[in-house]
Formats: structure tokens, C-alpha cells, sequence
């Protein structure tokens, strides 16, 4: 019979003492939103996976942090670590996500992580 | 061997799932992808973990504006001065493969609360703060906490002004995520040791703020095991 | 609570689950009676719920089984070893089982059920080599 080989060494070769995600830092190339940037979640398909929730898609918010840079969970979790890319912490108002959100809680706000591919400029 | 791969369900009462998990920890043993040693060396490594470090680093971040910075902008550097190493602390020495090397530790202010949750599954800062509580892993509190946060919040008996910023984290990539609440009033002069008694799991999760006299989370009911692991 | 008040809450409890319902079962449908909203529900990734309305609940604690730790312990292990890593296994665990396992199976029944599956998909072991060990683990019981 056939058999695939699976090389079970890979990730600890690049991460042993070093941590994850820091074993990706430089990987990613120059960041291309920066702190402070509004930007809009991409509705892009994602058919098996994703870690972009639903109720952030089409939805705007502001550049908080560039936290690190690492593979998108898409693809990591296939095991293909060939592009990372830079992650950012993002903003949203509730307001902007829930149409019943009190307006008495009009401050309230909503941080995640999202990864470059899914973020586009406003 | 540790008591919890010993301990053997009694006649009749094995379950599917007690079948199952033997089978596949013997299996993946006897083809070489782990050992039981290993198994053992992360048994032991998660019996380490728990919420005191935690707890500790928001009583010195109280106590150290420097410390405070600190812990705001490098939550892994801050978790070394708690005796935590999110690398090397493991058998891994990388990490746990769960929960990663990325805390992020969040300063609630007087007109800003952070509350935690991870909506896709139940990520959780385990080095630091230790395994997470059911409540946290049911859909439930996923479905909702980002939603109606303030309604969520109330049912765990903590009723925020207008005036406060509810701020909901869902941590759902590689960062995992503490809360530095507001240090409480009738704290002065505290001890470190004395500061950190009051900071429970439920502020770290950031369902519940640190009161002077309450060293404990509110108590619920515990649904039993039928085989519980022996602590 | 007294047993009175115990067969009170008990009738709200079971009362509410009396509602009619109009369930439409699919039977593999053609393609062209399915439109885009429901293409997307049917492919949706089932972990992502936030946002979806639900009731409140009592808040509860839970003691873990030996079988939910050890099932913890070896779902780590394997990524210590280099079987999977977590993200993974989260794709496996929190989407890949379904809608009806996802939300049937139980927390950890769910991990147990994925760690059984990567060692048969990436051929570690076979589905009959898992068969007859799980059989045979029974027999010890029995």
C-alpha cells in the first residue's frame, strides 16, 4: 500500500526554545496596515476553516496592535506554514456589529486578532 | 505510573469514551508516537499550573507602576517575574502546543472593563492561569458574552455604569489573554501576598472585579464525574 | 427547594420543550432548490457561534474524568510529538466533526474522537487496528 510520510520534526526543530509565535518573526515581510489604520473585515470564502468569525465580516474597525507574525490559521492548521503573515489586534465598536446593540452602551467596543489577508484598507 | 492511568472503571461501568481513550493512548504508544513517560512528564507539568501566578502578577503590577508597563507591553517578560516561562516551562520546550508563548495582559481602567472569552473554541492562558472552567468551554457564554456582554456579565453578579467601556476579547488566534483589573479601594498598604488573595480565576477571565475579603470564586454548582481524576 | 417546588420547576422545565415545530428534512435535495444563503449554512464552520441568540443558564463548575485528562494530556503529547499540531487539531476537532457531533458529543468527547482519527488518517494506524483495539480494551472489562 502507499504511505505518506509526515515529517514530525519540523515544528520543533524551528520553535525549541524560541517559542511560537516567535519562531515566524520576520517571516512576514513589511506589515501592510499600521496602528491607528480603519479597515474593513474581508468576507472572503472560507469553505473548510477559517478564524475570522462570521459576525466580524464586512465590518470596520481600527488597527490597535501588531501583535506577531505567523502562518493564518487556514492554512496552519493543515500544517502549511509557508506564508506567514503579520496578525493585528483590531478594534470594533458593538454598535457596528449588533443593529440591537444599546445605544445607552454606545462606547462598548469588541477586540480580536485577525490576519492580513482578511483585512482591507477603508 | 500516575494513579489517573491506573485507575480502572468498574465492572459494568466503562464507558465508550473510557474505551476509547485507553485505546488510543495505548495505540499511539505501542506505534511509537509518544511514550509513556511522556504521557507522565505532561500529566505532571499540568499539575503545576494554576491561577496563583496570575494573581501574582496583577498584585506586583498593582504595587509597580514600572512592573505595570511591563506586563501592558510584554506579557511574557512580565510571567518570568511570576515564575512563569511560557517556553521552557513545559517538556516541550516551545510552549504548549495549545495555548502558545503570546500573553497579552489587559488593563482594565476606571472607565474600561476587558472581559475574556474564545468564541470559536476555548483558548485559555493555561501556563499562567491553569485549565479552564466549564462555563467558559460551553457554547453558551461563546454565543453570547460578545453579544450582550452586559447582560452575560449581570448573571455573573457584576453590573457595570454607562460610563464603562465593556471591552470583549475574543481571543481567538495565538495570543491568550489576562485581565489586570482596577486595584479595589480598602486595599492601601496591602502586601503583595494580601492583593493577590483577592484576584480569583473569575477577575483573571474578567467575569467577576477584586474585592477586599473575597479570596475565592462565587460558588456554583459542580457537576460530578463518575470517574473524577483524584486531586 | 422543596418537592413541591421541585415539581414546579420541573413542569417549567418540561413544558417548554412542548413547541410545534415545521421541520423540513433534506433528503439530498437537487443542487438548484439550494440558494447561496443556505450553500453557506450547510458549508458553515460550526465552532463559530458567536453572535447566535441563546438563554441564560446557571453558570456551572465540573469535576474532570480520568478519561478527560489523560484524553487532554495525549491530545498535547501528540503535538509535543509532532503528530498534529494544535490549530489541527482544533480544525479537526471544532469543524470537521459536524454540526450534529459538534453540538452532541460532549466537550472532550470531541477531542477523544479527533486524537482517534489523526492516527488512522495520517496512518499510523488502521480503522481495523483501532477496531480491534477497542474491542479488545472492552473484553478487559467485561
Amino acid at each position: 500500500m502507499s504511505k505518506t510520510h509526515f515529517d514530525r520534526e519540523h515544528h520543533v526543530k524551528k520553535a525549541t526554545d524560541v517559542g511560537d509565535p516567535q519562531c515566524f518573526k520576520g517571516e512576514a515581510g513589511p506589515a501592510k496596515f499600521k496602528v491607528g489604520d480603519r479597515v474593513r473585515v474581508r468576507d472572503l470564502p472560507s469553505l473548510f476553516y477559517s478564524r475570522t468569525m462570521v459576525y466580524t465580516r464586512g465590518a470596520e474597525c481600527t488597527i490597535a496592535e501588531l501583535v506577531y507574525e505567523s502562518p493564518p490559521a487556514e492554512d496552519e492548521a493543515w500544517d502549511n506554514c509557508d506564508n506567514p503573515e503579520w496578525f493585528y489586534s483590531v478594534i470594533f465598536h458593538q454598535k457596528d456589529l449588533w443593529p440591537e446593540y444599546p445605544e445607552a452602551y454606545a462606547d462598548d467596543t469588541l477586540e480580536t486578532e485577525l490576519s492580513e489577508r482578511w483585512l482591507e484598507a477603508v | 505510573m500516575a494513579e489517573k492511568h491506573k485507575a480502572a472503571p468498574m465492572v459494568d461501568e466503562i464507558s465508550d469514551f473510557e474505551v476509547l481513550e485507553i485505546a488510543v493512548r495505548e495505540l499511539a504508544i505501542e506505534k511509537g508516537l509518544f511514550t509513556a513517560e511522556d504521557h507522565q512528564l505532561w500529566s505532571e507539568y499540568m499539575e503545576t499550573v494554576g491561577p496563583l501566578p496570575a494573581a501574582r502578577l496583577v498584585a506586583k503590577a498593582w504595587l509597580d507602576p514600572e512592573f505595570k508597563k511591563l506586563a501592558v507591553t510584554d506579557g511574557v517578560k512580565a510571567s518570568l517575574e511570576v515564575g512563569i516561562n511560557w517556553i521552557t516551562d513545559m517538556p516541550s520546550h516551545f510552549g504548549t502546543p495549545s495555548d502558545y508563548c503570546n500573553l497579552r495582559v489587559m488593563e482594565d481602567t476606571p472607565t474600561l472593563k476587558h472581559v475574556v472569552v474564545c468564541t470559536l473554541c476555548s483558548c485559555y492562558p493555561r501556563p499562567i492561569l491553569g485549565q479552564s472552567p466549564e462555563w467558559y468551554r460551553t457554547p453558551n457564554y461563546r454565543r453570547r458574552i460578545v453579544r450582550w456582554p452586559r447582560q452575560v456579565l449581570s448573571e455573573f453578579g457584576l453590573t457595570l455604569p454607562e460610563e464603562v467601556e465593556v471591552r470583549v476579547e475574543d481571543s481567538n488566534q495565538k495570543s491568550r489573554f489576562i485581565v489586570l483589573p482596577v486595584r479595589p479601594e480598602g486595599t492601601e498598604g496591602w502586601s503583595e501576598d494580601q492583593l493577590a488573595e483577592i484576584v480569583t480565576r473569575d477577575c483573571l477571565i474578567g467575569v467577576a472585579v477584586p474585592k477586599p475579603g473575597k479570596t475565592a470564586t462565587d460558588k456554583r454548582p459542580v457537576h460530578p464525574a463518575i470517574n473524577p481524576v483524584d486531586h | 427547594m422543596t418537592p413541591e417546588r421541585k415539581k414546579v420547576m420541573q413542569h417549567i422545565n418540561i413544558g417548554c420543550q412542548l413547541q410545534p415545530a415545521l421541520h423540513v428534512p433534506q433528503h439530498a435535495p437537487f443542487p438548484d432548490l439550494i440558494d447561496n444563503a443556505h450553500f453557506r449554512a450547510y458549508t458553515r464552520a460550526v465552532h463559530d457561534v458567536g453572535g447566535e441568540p441563546d438563554v441564560p443558564i446557571q453558570w456551572e463548575e465540573k469535576e474532570e474524568e480520568v478519561w478527560e485528562h489523560n484524553t487532554f494530556i495525549t491530545c498535547e503529547v501528540l503535538a509535543w510529538r509532532g503528530v498534529w499540531n494544535a490549530e489541527e487539531r482544533r480544525r479537526r476537532q471544532n469543524v470537521d466533526v459536524g454540526q450534529t457531533q459538534y453540538l452532541g458529543l460532549s466537550y472532550y468527547g470531541r477531542w477523544l474522537l479527533t486524537a482517534a482519527r489523526i492516527l488512522v488518517d495520517k496512518q499510523y494506524i488502521t480503522n481495523s487496528e483501532l477496531s480491534d483495539k477497542m474491542h479488545e480494551v472492552k473484553k478487559r472489562y467485561e
